[in-house]
């Protein structure tokens, strides 16, 4: 999209088969946006500025415009708050048409590089968060180092690992399940 | 209750055990034993397994909750990511059995089953419904003399409301987390951005500067109508914008004045007693102020 300019939608750009994709993705309800703009009204990503909020994101994933969708990062600044589910008179629960497309980007590789730093942590340690330094801060306050999550229970946290192995992580994660 | 699983998910252990050490002494103080959820894991965040499928994103949960299944107890968390991913896995199971039964049949692979028996708390919905305000007020040592407290309930600590099993009457016009504080003797008025977004979370991490930013402008219109003594959060995330981000504001200059900040599980411990070092040993903000009021000062 070009600076103050007028944004045209190149229609011959959409592919039926993405909003498909979308679809069966947990966007379920997708076709029966009205594009009222109440999402918008409401979602944290248009009121911080990003130039594709909601609304837009919805209507991009409807004409099925797959390149646009896929090559700008917005969907992964959703704060995955649920306004949108909340307050849209169609039910079309918004949200999941962001994870929609967030699923289908993760199965061409095109997501923030912190995506799959999260997913790694998650596998190696159980937290998706794991920042340095966390011993020194639970001493601090008179708790054991690690706390008793699978991080404290080898075995548990393979057990952990097992069942992700039997998702979908198996086939997208950029990095080895073992 | 008498006894509750806590689940600790990984910014309030890593992060702010400040948080963690404060919600096992309120829970202690209410004569609630915390049981471990012993193997637990992260939620799992929305931008994990979340963001690649919904049965991959269920099962994930499903391994969380039925640890707590197994001891035979209810869910508490501080963090609002994890109520949310929490309940609204939960959520999907129920309402589509086929999704629960491709979940246990991968956990059975572990020896492990999800029946769907448990119930995820936050502290505020813990605190207002399942110990109610009389008797916490009983159990305050340390009233807030006043504390004029500026609520931020957090945004998965309200919606989708469909996933949560007990929430606000208007999820728009949030008070439990008022009320808790005025409980406890603080001052919790309205102002007119109480529901919006802290902006930490995916944002934070997407788009730095444009989340910084959409924080500031809640926290000058905190500022201007109401100036309190301390922003009360009711999630772990909005803690660490509340705190950590507004400390960056004032460093990159951006900010010229500090609002302390604090989680309702600290709040609260510190009310009932907590050694306040601990329970708010990771603070950016300096919090003297706010402790000279609670303890009698001005």
């Amino acid at each position: 999209m070009e600076e103050g300019g007028v944004n045209v939608i190149d229609l011959t750009q959409g592919d039926e088969s993405f909003v498909r994709e979308l679809i069966a993705l947990g966007a379920d309800e997708l076709r029966e946006c009205i594009q009222c703009g109440k999402c918008a009204a409401t979602c944290p990503m248009a009121l911080a500025g990003l130039e594709f909020f909601i609304k837009r994101i919805v209507h991009a994933a409807n004409l099925g415009l797959r390149d646009v969708l896929l090559e700008d990062s917005s969907v992964w600044g959703c704060q995955s708050c649920n306004r949108c589910v909340e307050i849209c008179p169609m039910d079309i629960k918004p949200y999941e048409v962001i994870q929609a497309v967030r699923r289908a980007a993760m199965k061409v590789e095109s997501c923030p590089a912190n995506t799959y730093e999260g997913l790694r942590n998650l596998y190696r340690f159980g937290h998706a968060v794991f920042p340095k330094g966390f011993e020194e801060r639970r001493k601090k306050v008179g708790l054991p180092e690690k706390p008793p999550t699978a991080l404290s229970f080898d075995e548990l946290r393979k057990k952990y690992q097992e069942v992700l192995k039997q998702t979908i992580l198996e086939e997208i994660a950029p990095f080895p399940l073992d | 209750m008498k006894k509750i699983g806590f689940f600790l998910g990984c910014n309030i252990p890593f992060n702010r055990p400040d948080i963690e050490y404060s919600a096992r002494y309120l829970l202690n103080e209410l004569g609630v034993e915390v049981v471990e959820l012993e193997g637990a894991t992260c939620c799992p965040a929305f931008g994990t397994m979340p963001s690649l499928d919904l049965v991959g994103w269920a099962a994930a949960s499903a391994w969380n909750l039925a640890i707590a299944e197994e001891k035979g107890v209810e869910v508490i968390t501080g963090c609002g990511s994890c109520y949310g991913s929490l309940n609204e896995a939960r959520y999907h199971m129920e309402k589509h059995p086929e999704i629960k039964e491709q979940v246990n049949i991968i956990l059975a692979k572990v020896g492990k089953e999800y029946k769907g028996t448990t119930k995820v708390w936050n502290f505020i919905n813990f605190l207002y419904e399942e110990v109610g305000l009389d008797t916490l007020k009983s159990k305050i040592k340390n009233n807030l003399n006043g504390l004029k407290c500026a609520v931020q309930t957090g945004c998965h600590n309200l919606w989708p409301s469909r996933a949560y099993p007990t929430n606000e009457d208007n999820t728009f016009f949030p008070k439990r987390l008022r009320e808790i504080c005025e409980a406890m003797g603080g001052v919790a008025p309205n102002y007119s951005t109480i529901t919006d977004c802290c902006a930490m979370g995916a944002l934070r991490s997407t788009a730095s500067e444009k989340s910084l930013a959409l924080f500031k402008k809640k926290l000058d219109v905190i500022k201007e109508e109401i100036d309190p003594d301390v922003a009360v959060t009711g999630c772990s995330s909005c803690l660490l914008q509340f705190d950590a981000g507004q400390a960056l504001l004032v460093e990159q200059k951006k900010l010229n004045y500090k609002i302390p900040a604090l989680h309702i599980a600290q709040l609260t411990a510190i009310a009932m007693g907590a050694d306040v070092e601990k329970a708010t040993a990771m603070a950016s903000i300096p919090l003297n102020g706010v402790i000279t009021k609670i303890k009698g000062g001005n």
